[in-house]
Formats: structure tokens, C-alpha cells, sequence
């Protein structure tokens, strides 16, 4: 049955202006930057009800970019916060996908609930180790920029190779 | 699981790899391309936050991508049996055997028209471990007559995190044959002549028998026992009587498939709407009817034909017993009515089809004029020949307006016309209602045709 607002755009909606405060309340953002996440809160709530795809896409971008652009114009150190953050806008989107599903008559099923729910707790506490990880007093420089990218090239071509095979 | 019987008719589909359509969810892209984003963000910014951000969405699309398979099933589709009669209800089962883990998978049956599930549920959806079996088990209502394929299998599964969706379409057809329902019949139009074979009809001529006739005066190589002791004494002769044999009857159904009438469409239809005789089409009716006569006339010793007139002519030749009872409903269930504007007379219907001094009933709404033309023409060759005019004017609403009105009127007069020259020839019309039992209108017949002189 198609609904036109499904249960899953409640939770949703409210993860995504959590996450759209955040910045605000705990990094105290400029009055722009906490613009651009309410913006990303109306694109959210846009993509759960009007028929506009890749809406979701571009609000989890817009709260992305409002969390670090708040971070790069402090000036701030590392932020501990980051992974659950991470872990949180990984359940916003999963929430907001379940809502547009839901729209064509999709229903989260206990597998998916607990495999999103593993994925959320793992991805944070990965998050966690990059985030120790990067707090290591070593030296920047170009070999370990170039380590770096070669990192980035090799988890997109893992990724393109999955989606190959 | 509660299975069917080991007798149930089953179609099973050996080839397990079967081509799934495979969609990708939207999510897999948007996870991937904001997880490079992020990568490339990390960079650019020389923070680690974009890459922690990144994590758990380049997380799910790796795990997804990793573990997303195509099933591996194997379908059964089992009815409880291939023969029903409409109104009844079959028990459908679909086994799904899962050769590979499934993390959820939907099963849908698409039903031909004239069957509908009871209830309407939406299908259930399961997840199967290897090896697994799930059993599909619906009850479906036969609401209309006809030879049906059913097993025609639609399947949706997801992998564990819903990124893939894999659609594939199996279609294990198994038979199922609906027949009209039972018609009860108290008599049957009886035929003006009969045949050489022992039946049930008292034959007009007189020979051996058990019925009486007349009696007549002694002849050298009469039987003694056909004597009449009374009436030959008080004539003072020797009188004998004289039997009527009980013969068979050679009867030709001849069914109307150029046209089909149905009544205006009353909103949905539900499974009530398709059973209610009153909302049967004219073919319906008449291959109902159908039904119930040959099979009345069969367990009569009589020999039965059937002759389908339409765009199609579908035919059968007059014979006895059971098997052709079994003939003449299958064929009567596969009848449909094929658009045909080619002209069609007598002269295409196989010569043996209709035997002389057969008995013929039409069924028809009298409504094509290729089918006036051929009973006219019937009648003409001397067949005996009775009309069961299933009403046209039943299917048709007279209007609003007083010139519909008045068209409607004229065209009642145009058939009471029709009817008046097939009466003058001497045969037998009588109107049929929907929603009247046959009974009546063969009753009808049977006494427009006593009153009638039935001549070749």
C-alpha cells in the first residue's frame, strides 16, 4: 500500500535536527553554518515527502559538510565526538531510507534492523580507532600524504570490485 | 506445513539458476559516493573527521557488497487436485526450498481471471537458511467455469541489508479445470423421433416394447402372448396388442459463441458478483446449460453432440457413455467467443455432426444474424428443432431518453417478430431470464412444442 508519510520519517526527522543542532549547541557554529543544517533538515523532510529523488543524498551531504566546515572554521582540534556522529548520520540515513521503502510498501525486517544496528556500532568504533589513530604524534608529510591517497584509491577500488564481482 | 496429497498435481522446476532481475537500492550509491567524499575531504582538510564520518558508510556498502548474493531456489507449486466445479474452492500451495540463504523473500501468485484468493491477504514474507523450506499455502474460489494455468510465480527477494533487490518470475502451469455447476433438471425437451438403439424414449413407432400402443386384429405369426384375452372377447376375434419400443434419441447442442452479452459493469466485482447467476454473461448461461443437458440426456442411453457456432465452430460428434459426457464438458469449458466477421452457414458444420432425425437444441441470444440464418436453415432440412433464446433484452438497459426508449421498444418488437417466424415453422422459442432456472425455460419448451406440431 503506498503511503504518503511513513513511520519512519518521525525518528528520522529527528535524528537529522539532532545532528543538524549538534554543531550548533556543542561547537557553537556561526548563524551560516547552523542555516545550512536547518537547510539540510528541510531537504530531509522534502525527501520523505515529495516525490524528489536523491533528496536524502544531498541532506546527509548537507549536514556532513555543516558538522566539518563548523570543525575547519574554529579551528578546532580532533573532535571526539566525531564517530558517534558518524554513527548517527549513519542511522539518519538508514532511517530516512526506510521511510521512502516504506512509501512503495517496504518493511524493515528483524535481520536488516539488527544487521543496521551491528553496522552503526562497528562504524562508530572504527571511526573510533581512525580517530586514535590520527591523534598519533607523527610527523605530516608528503610520503605519508601519498600513503594516504593510496589508502583513499584502494578503499574505492575494494569497492568498485565488490560491486563488480 | 500441512502438504497436499502425494496425488496432488505439482509442477516442479528443475533448473535452480534462474535469471534474477537484480535492482540496486539507491542507498548503495549515495553510501558510496559520500564515503569518497569523505576520503577525499580527509585530504584536502588534513582532518581525520571526514574519513570517521565516512566509516560506517563505506562500512555498509563494503559489507553489503560482500555479501550479496543472488538466491538459489527451487518452486513447487501443488494443487489439492486439476478438477473443480466453479464455486468450489482449490487449496494452492508453493514450497520455496532455499539452496542458499535468503535475508527475506516475498511470494506472490498472479491468478488468471475466474479464480480469486480467499482471503485477499497480502503474501507473507519469510527469510530461509540454507536448505530451508517455506510452504505458501492459499485457498483460492473457482468463480467462473473454464480451463485455467495456475502457477504462475513472482518472487522479490533482498539481501541482508536491503541494498539488491532480486526479482524473478517462474511460471509452473498446472492445469485446473472448472466446470459449471451442477443444474438441476426435472425434464427434458423430448426429441420427435428416435433412433435404432435401446433408450429411454418411448418411440413413436410401434415394434417390441413395454409400453402400450394400440391394438388390431390377430395375424398368422403374431406371439400368442401379445393376445389381448379381453378385448378379443368381446369383439369375438382374436386381438392383439401393440407396444411402443423404448428407443434412443440423437441430440445435437448447438451453442451461440458469436456473441457474448454481460451486464453493465456494477462496481467491483467480488467473489458474490461472479457467482450470482443473475450476473452471468449469455454464454455463461448457455454453456451451463449445455452442461447440464448432455448430461442428462447422456445418462438417458441418448447420443449427445455438441456443435459451437461462432467464430470458431468447435463440434462433436453424437456418442454415448461416459467418456463423451467428459468430451463434451471440456469442450464445452474451453468455449470463448472469437471475433469473426466472416459470414458462416450450415455448410462448414461436418455432415456426421448432425445426424438425420436428430434432436437439436440451440442456446442462443438470438442476437447474430449468421446464427438466425443457420437455425432457419435447420429447421429448413427438416431437423427437429427447439431454441432456448437466452433474453438479449435482460443485458440491455432501455435509456432515459424517450427516443433510447422507443429504440428499445422497436428492437422488443423486432425479436417477438423473429420469434413469431420461428414458431411458424414449428419450432419450439422460449425466452430465458438470468437468474431463472433452466428447469423453466426447458418446461416452456417442452410444452410449446406439445402444442406445436413437430413435423419434418
Amino acid at each position: 500500500m503506498t503511503r504518503w508519510i511513513s513511520p519512519w520519517v518521525v525518528p528520522g526527522a529527528m535524528l537529522a535536527a539532532a545532528l543538524a543542532i549538534y554543531p550548533a549547541m556543542a561547537l557553537q557554529a556561526a548563524p551560516v553554518l547552523t542555516g545550512l543544517g536547518g537547510l539540510a533538515f528541510v531537504v530531509f523532510i522534502a525527501g520523505q515527502t515529495l516525490p524528489v529523488p536523491g533528496a536524502l543524498a544531498w541532506a546527509l551531504g548537507l549536514l556532513a559538510i555543516e558538522y566539518l566546515a563548523t570543525l575547519e572554521l574554529r579551528g578546532a582540534t580532533v573532535d571526539v565526538a566525531a564517530p558517534g556522529y558518524g554513527a548517527a548520520l549513519f542511522l539518519c540515513a538508514e532511517l530516512g531510507w526506510l521511510g521512502l521503502e516504506a512509501k512503495d510498501g517496504g518493511r524493515l525486517w528483524p535481520g536488516r534492523a539488527v544487521a543496521v544496528v551491528l553496522l552503526a556500532l562497528l562504524g562508530g568504533a572504527l571511526g573510533a580507532v581512525l580517530l586514535f589513530l590520527a591523534a598519533a604524534p607523527l610527523a605530516g608529510g608528503v610520503v605519508l600524504t601519498a600513503l594516504g591517497v593510496g589508502a583513499a584509491v584502494a578503499i574505492a577500488a575494494c569497492l568498485a570490485w565488490l560491486a563488480r564481482s | 506445513m500441512s502438504g497436499l496429497g502425494v496425488d496432488a498435481p505439482r509442477g516442479l522446476n528443475p533448473q535452480t539458476h534462474a535469471r534474477w532481475a537484480t535492482t540496486t537500492s539507491g542507498r548503495l550509491a549515495a553510501y558510496l559516493g559520500l564515503g569518497c567524499a569523505g576520503l577525499l575531504a580527509s585530504l584536502l582538510l588534513s582532518r581525520p573527521e571526514p574519513v570517521v564520518l565516512a566509516a560506517p558508510l563505506l562500512l555498509a556498502a563494503a559489507v553489503g557488497l560482500a555479501l550479496a548474493r543472488p538466491p538459489r531456489l527451487e518452486v513447487e507449486v501443488r494443487l489439492d487436485r486439476d478438477r473443480a466445479l466453479a464455486g468450489e474452492q482449490v487449496d494452492l500451495e508453493v514450497v520455496v526450498r532455499a539452496l542458499r540463504p535468503v535475508a527475506r523473500l516475498e511470494v506472490e501468485v498472479r491468478l488468471p481471471p475466474g479464480l480469486v484468493q480467499l482471503p485477499p491477504a497480502p503474501e507473507p514474507a519469510s527469510s530461509l537458511a540454507a536448505g530451508e523450506a517455506y510452504g505458501y499455502h492459499r485457498r483460492l474460489l473457482c468463480c467462473r467455469w473454464g480451463g485455467r494455468l495456475v502457477g504462475d510465480v513472482r518472487m522479490r527477494a533482498r539481501d541482508r541489508l536491503g541494498l539488491f533487490t532480486y526479482r524473478e518470475e517462474e511460471r509452473h502451469l498446472l492445469p485446473l479445470r472448472v466446470y459449471p455447476p451442477p443444474e438441476e433438471l426435472r425434464r427434458l425437451v423430448r426429441p420427435a423421433e428416435t433412433q435404432a438403439f435401446i433408450g429411454n424414449e418411448v418411440s413413436r413407432l410401434k415394434g417390441e416394447g413395454i409400453e402400450f400402443a394400440d391394438i388390431r386384429a390377430f395375424v398368422p405369426g403374431d406371439r400368442v402372448r401379445r393376445i389381448n384375452w379381453r378385448a378379443s372377447a368381446k369383439r369375438g376375434q382374436l386381438h392383439v396388442n401393440e407396444m411402443r419400443p423404448e428407443r434412443n434419441a440423437d441430440v445435437v447442442v448447438f451453442l451461440d459463441t458469436f456473441t457474448d452479452l454481460r451486464h453493465p459493469p456494477e462496481g467491483l466485482r467480488t467473489p458474490a458478483t461472479f457467482l450470482a447467476p443473475e450476473r452471468e454473461s449469455s454464454l455463461e448461461l448457455a454453456v451451463r446449460a449445455a452442461a447440464a443437458l448432455v448430461g442428462l440426456y447422456l445418462r438417458r442411453r441418448d447420443r449427445v453432440g455438441l456443435v459451437g457456432f461462432g467464430g470458431t465452430l468447435r463440434w462433436l460428434r453424437p456418442a454415448m457413455g461416459e467418456r463423451q459426457l467428459y468430451r463434451l464438458v471440456d469442450a464445452l469449458i474451453d468455449t470463448e467467443v472469437v471475433l469473426s466477421y466472416a459470414w458462416k452457414g450450415l455448410e462448414v458444420i461436418p455432415r456426421r455432426t448432425l445426424p438425420p432425425r436428430a434432436l437439436v437444441i440451440a442456446l442462443s441470444p438470438l442476437v447474430d444474424e449468421r446464427t438466425v440464418s443457420a437455425l432457419f436453415d435447420l429447421r429448413s432440412r427438416g431437423y427437429d428443432l427447439a431454441i432456448v433464446e437466452v433474453t438479449a433484452m435482460a443485458f440491455v438497459q432501455p435509456g432515459r431518453r424517450e427516443a433510447e426508449k422507443l429504440a428499445y421498444r422497436l428492437w422488443g418488437m423486432e425479436r417477438e417478430a423473429l420469434r413469431a417466424r420461428f414458431l411458424e415453422m414449428g419450432v419450439a422459442v422460449t425466452a430465458w431470464q438470468p437468474g431463472e432456472p433452466f428447469d423453466v425455460a426447458l418446461a416452456s419448451a417442452g410444452a410449446l412444442r406439445r402444442g406445436l406440431r413437430v413435423v419434418r
